[in-house]
């Protein structure tokens, strides 16, 4: 299992965020058990990391957080989308698309 | 792009304001985050304590997901700063001797500059208080050219002033003024006060509201007899009047006019003034007819006002000085056919100068003026000597901390923030320096600046905001200058040299740039110091310039009528009566009347002598008449022929005596005796040449084309005055009220007499000397102590680093002359490395500085050569102290330490 599991390269994490806040506002646990779900707990994300990364995509205005009662009425604090932060996710996928194609291309050379 | 912007502002600005609840809130998200993983865990039956720490390892380093998000937010390098701030303030407190000393010094160099620039503000730069539109308002000067000398004057006629005013299509406004000295008050009351003839167009140049009553205006100042009003200052009002309301609708004689006071300016209003505020505002009208009488207002003879013109908004300097040219020339023209004199325009070509109101920057500007402003970057080159002092003081304690700042880069602190922290230390070292400089300069720059503006009201440090704000924008140059030095090794510290040498590494990179610094200080002060020995010996040859009469024994008295008319005869018999009474006062040992008093008034006449078709092509003649005992009197010396005196009467021979430098420039290689001079045209009587007597300064300080003649008053009724000198035995500051006192009863009427040392007239002429030598002796004296305790301390620091060097070579057989001759050595290289580029850098400015000088020359090599000795003089005694320290050292008990 260890083998399988692979560490994000630079830059992806906040695509990953910006994605799994695309189906509506998660609060921070939920974002990573989201990413480790939905990778089929193949992408190894450190816990720690993901808060740094979310106060900074609040800070370029591309996630907006609150505060509010998780599902066992329990204060946590939620993070949604802007705008922007749609705009963003639309090109970041667009690009990582574009790159992944390069990548592959090349790879498919020999 | 904006909403980014604005996002990024406001979570920097809340993290900022709400640092304490962004950390709460962080907490409390990490800490619900790990509870959610914790439950999660036991749901799939891990026991608790286990699903604790499992979570616990799953997150990562709480602390350092903590500082992340920190950084993440963007408000650690602010945060961090106040962690910083604290620790400079800390470390300041904890070296308090070290702190006082560096903000000592630097609050010497601040405080310099700051008294300099109350100064300087105020002599050049500052606009008036209250004045509308400063940008759109210059002074006006005329030039013309005459006898193929081109002239200048700011003091223009009333009627060149109503051309002007009339003609002028670019300016808004022209303003009248002047600022005089009159007698004010009636009776025993009166005194001398600084009084302000303005123009009713003048006071509109303002933006000050009376505190009481109203300003005059344009009915108040219609030519030619105007109201007789006053407006009065405010300083004035308060010290003379207690500030009382009821001063409006009193009566105020000011010199012959009768005014009703109508009002009071507001606080500080000085108008346009050099010289300080004046006591009382006039209106130019009611004061000239008071004055001259009807007719003032045709005379373009009577030059006594200063212009100001405001342009209109959107004209050119250039455009005004054409249009206003224009306007002088048809009022040149118009000049001619009221005095009916044939006046060439096209040979005077007058034109208009515009310049900045403050007479400092404009072409008249006096001698202390200018000399004010090398004074204010002599303050400058005070500061950077204090700045190097300083810079080499926090080097030194730098590599004394070597250790533990490499200890601190070891744990983790990163470079840039190590430098910031230094950097903030220089930053609170400055700013002490600034808060002890401002002091200093409240309480020193007082005396300092009655030397150069004797006349100006007390002018505050501590509340004018100009100065404060200077001060410490010094004071913030002078903390980044001083840390630059020491941060800057910082960034280069070889940490694990530092950490294995406990502070011993880079020992000789660090001495050659602190050696670097006590070379800019000694050469910084040698510039210093030769300034100061060039203005002491200007200065010198100034007060032992022979003026061509006793000045420091003499007083002069002089008579104003105040509207009390006397004809010829009484005028005559009241001039009698004075010197009668003036000969027979205690003390007088001699009193003559005189037509001109040096510096203070004096005439050029027309002068006629055969072989030269207008003497006035040649320069000056001023006259002087005197009554009998003249040359007793002012003990100007005869130097061929005889004096005038008793025996020169109204019925004899006319006879004059001239000048020698006249007598050489009218009859070049003949003898000037018995030659003829006749004053006015050529119809006037001949005067035959009696005597030669020496050169005499009356209107400027040892100008060329300066010539004087002597006539005796008997035999020219003409120069009859109420003037008149007493030769006195005492000092001539006691005895002139004591004169006043008994002259004062022989006036009629309103009449009153002023009694002056006649020095006090001179004195401002010496007043540009006086404040250079001053200044830069206080400010030389100041930098050579700075640059030679810091060349003792570097010396005195280097050989304690070397004592075990030493030691050894004690033990290997050196001499302990070998190691004295080393230390002073270090010392002396240094002080004549700072030498040399001192003394090319004061050959280097004696170009510029040479005009501020009085028959000195500022490549003087005795100069040079006494600066160079002392300097080298000192630093070897500063060095020596140390060197013998280290001489005597035992090398069994050093070879031990360490």
């Amino acid at each position: 299992m260890g083998d399988e599991r692979l560490d994000l390269p630079q830059g992806t994490l906040d695509l990953l965020m910006l994605k799994a806040l695309g189906a509506g506002p998660l609060h921070g646990w939920a974002i990573a058990e989201r990413l480790h779900q939905v990778s089929k707990a193949t992408l190894q994300v450190a816990q720690g990391s993901l808060y740094p990364a979310l106060h900074r995509l609040e800070r370029q205005g591309w996630i907006e957080a609150e505060w509010g009662a998780s599902d066992n009425n329990r204060r946590a604090k939620y993070y949604r989308l802007t705008r922007a932060g749609r705009r963003r996710l639309a090109d970041e996928t667009a690009s990582w698309d574009r790159l992944a194609k390069a990548v592959r291309l090349v790879l498919a050379l020999d | 792009m904006l909403d980014r912007l604005w996002s990024e502002l406001r979570t920097r600005w809340r993290g900022l304001a709400h640092a304490d609840r962004a950390e709460d809130d962080l907490d409390d998200e990490i800490a619900f985050h790990l509870e959610r993983a914790q439950r999660a865990l036991e749901a799939r039956g891990v026991p608790a304590d286990e699903a604790r720490r499992q979570a616990h390892v799953a997150f990562g380093g709480l602390e350092r997901t903590k500082a992340d998000a920190r950084d993440a937010r963007g408000v650690r390098p602010l945060l961090d700063l106040g962690t910083d701030v604290r620790d400079a303030v800390r470390g300041l407190r904890g070296h308090r001797a070290f702190t006082l000393g560096v903000a000592g010094t630097l609050a010497l160099g601040i405080g310099a500059n700051a008294a300099m620039f109350g100064i300087v503000d105020r002599l050049m730069f500052r606009d008036p208080s209250g004045l509308r539109s400063p940008d759109r308002v210059h002074r006006v000067y005329v030039e013309w050219t005459e006898n193929g000398e081109r002239r200048r004057e700011r003091n223009l006629a009333f009627p060149r002033f109503q051309d002007l005013a009339r003609d002028a299509q670019t300016v808004d406004a022209v303003g009248a003024f002047q600022i005089r000295n009159s007698a004010v008050g009636q009776g025993d009351a009166t005194h001398q006060a600084l009084i302000g003839v303005v123009s009713a167009s003048y006071v509109d140049f303002f933006d000050a509201p009376p505190v009481l009553g109203r300003w005059f205006d344009t009915a108040d100042d219609r030519s030619p007899v105007g109201a007789p009003v006053a407006v009065l200052g405010h300083a004035y009002w308060l010290t003379r009047y207690g500030g009382r309301a009821d001063v409006l609708g009193q009566s105020l004689q000011v010199d012959r006019m009768a005014a009703t006071i109508i009002g009071v300016a507001p606080p500080g209003f000085a108008g346009i003034s050099d010289r300080g505020g004046p006591a009382v505002f006039v209106p130019m009208s009611a004061f000239a007819y008071a004055l001259r009488g009807p007719g003032y207002d045709g005379s373009y003879n009577w030059t006594w006002l200063e212009l100001a013109v405001r342009l209109r908004p959107g004209v050119t300097t250039e455009e005004a000085t054409t249009d206003l040219g224009a306007a002088l020339i048809r009022s040149w023209r118009t000049e001619s056919d009221v005095h009916k004199r044939a006046t060439n325009v096209a040979q005077a070509t007058p034109a208009i100068v515009l310049a900045p109101v403050p007479l400092g920057r404009g072409p008249d500007a006096r001698l202390d003026a200018r000399v004010s402003l090398w004074i204010g970057g002599v303050a400058l080159l005070v500061l950077l000597i204090a700045c190097a002092n300083v810079a080499n003081l926090l080097l030194s304690r730098t590599v004394s901390r070597q250790r533990e700042l490499a200890m601190r880069l070891a744990l983790g602190i990163g470079r840039a923030r190590l430098m910031r922290q230094l950097v903030l230390e220089g930053l609170g070292l400055g700013l002490l320096g600034a808060l002890g400089g401002v002091v200093l300069a409240r309480v020193a720059g007082g005396p300092l600046r009655s030397v150069v503006l004797p006349e100006a009201e007390q002018v505050a440090v501590m509340t004018d905001p100009r100065t404060l704000v200077y001060a410490f924008a010094l004071a913030v140059v002078a903390g980044v200058l001083t840390a630059i030095v020491p941060a800057w090794t910082v960034g280069r510290l070889d940490l694990a040299a530092a950490l294995k040498s406990g502070g011993r590494g880079a020992t000789h990179r660090r001495s050659r740039l602190q050696g670097g610094l006590v070379v800019v200080q000694a050469a910084l002060s040698v510039v210093l110091l030769v300034g100061a020995a060039l203005f002491v010996r200007s200065l010198q040859r100034a007060e032992t310039h022979r003026l061509g009469y006793d000045a420091e024994a003499l007083v002069f008295a002089e008579v104003n009528l105040r509207g009390t008319r006397l004809d010829d005869a009484g005028s005559a018999a009241l001039a009698d009566r004075l010197l009668a009474t003036a000969r027979q006062s205690p003390g007088v040992a001699a009193a003559a009347t005189v037509a001109s008093v040096p510096f203070w008034s004096n005439e050029a006449r027309q002068v006629t002598v055969a072989g030269h078709a207008d003497v006035s092509d040649l320069g000056r003649f001023t006259l002087q008449a005197g009554s009998a005992d003249f040359f007793a009197t002012t003990g100007t010396r005869v130097l061929r022929g005889r004096p005038f005196d008793g025996r020169d009467r109204a019925g004899t021979v006319p006879v004059i005596v001239v000048s020698d430098a006249m007598a050489r420039v009218l009859w070049p290689g003949q003898d000037a005796l018995v030659q003829c001079v006749r004053i006015g045209g050529a119809e006037t009587p001949c005067r035959t040449v009696i005597g030669v007597a020496e050169d005499a300064s009356m209107d400027a300080f040892n100008a060329p084309r300066r010539y004087t003649y002597y006539l005796p008053v008997d035999q020219f009724p003409d120069g009859r005055s109420l003037q008149l000198y007493a030769r006195v035995a005492g000092a001539p500051e006691t005895a002139a009220p004591d004169l006043r006192a008994r002259l004062q009863p022989l006036l009629p009427g309103a009449a009153y007499v002023t009694v002056r040392p006649l020095a006090t007239t001179i004195a401002p002429q010496f007043q540009g000397w006086r404040f250079g030598a001053t200044m830069f002796v206080a400010f030389g004296a100041l930098a050579l102590l700075v640059a030679v305790l810091g060349l003792h301390s570097l010396i005195a620091y280097e050989a304690a680093r070397r004592e075990q060097e030493f030691g050894v070579r004690l033990a290997l057989g050196a001499t302990r002359e070998r190691l004295l001759a080393m230390v002073v050595g270090r010392g002396a290289t240094l002080a004549l490395a700072g030498i040399a580029v001192g003394l090319s850098l004061a050959l280097a400015a004696s170009r510029w500085f040479e005009g501020l000088l009085f028959e000195q020359s500022a490549r003087d090599p005795i100069v040079l050569g006494a600066v160079a000795l002392t300097l080298a003089g000192l630093a070897t005694v500063a060095s020596a102290i140390p060197a013998l320290k280290a001489s005597r050292l035992d090398p069994t008990i050093t070879l031990r330490a360490d």
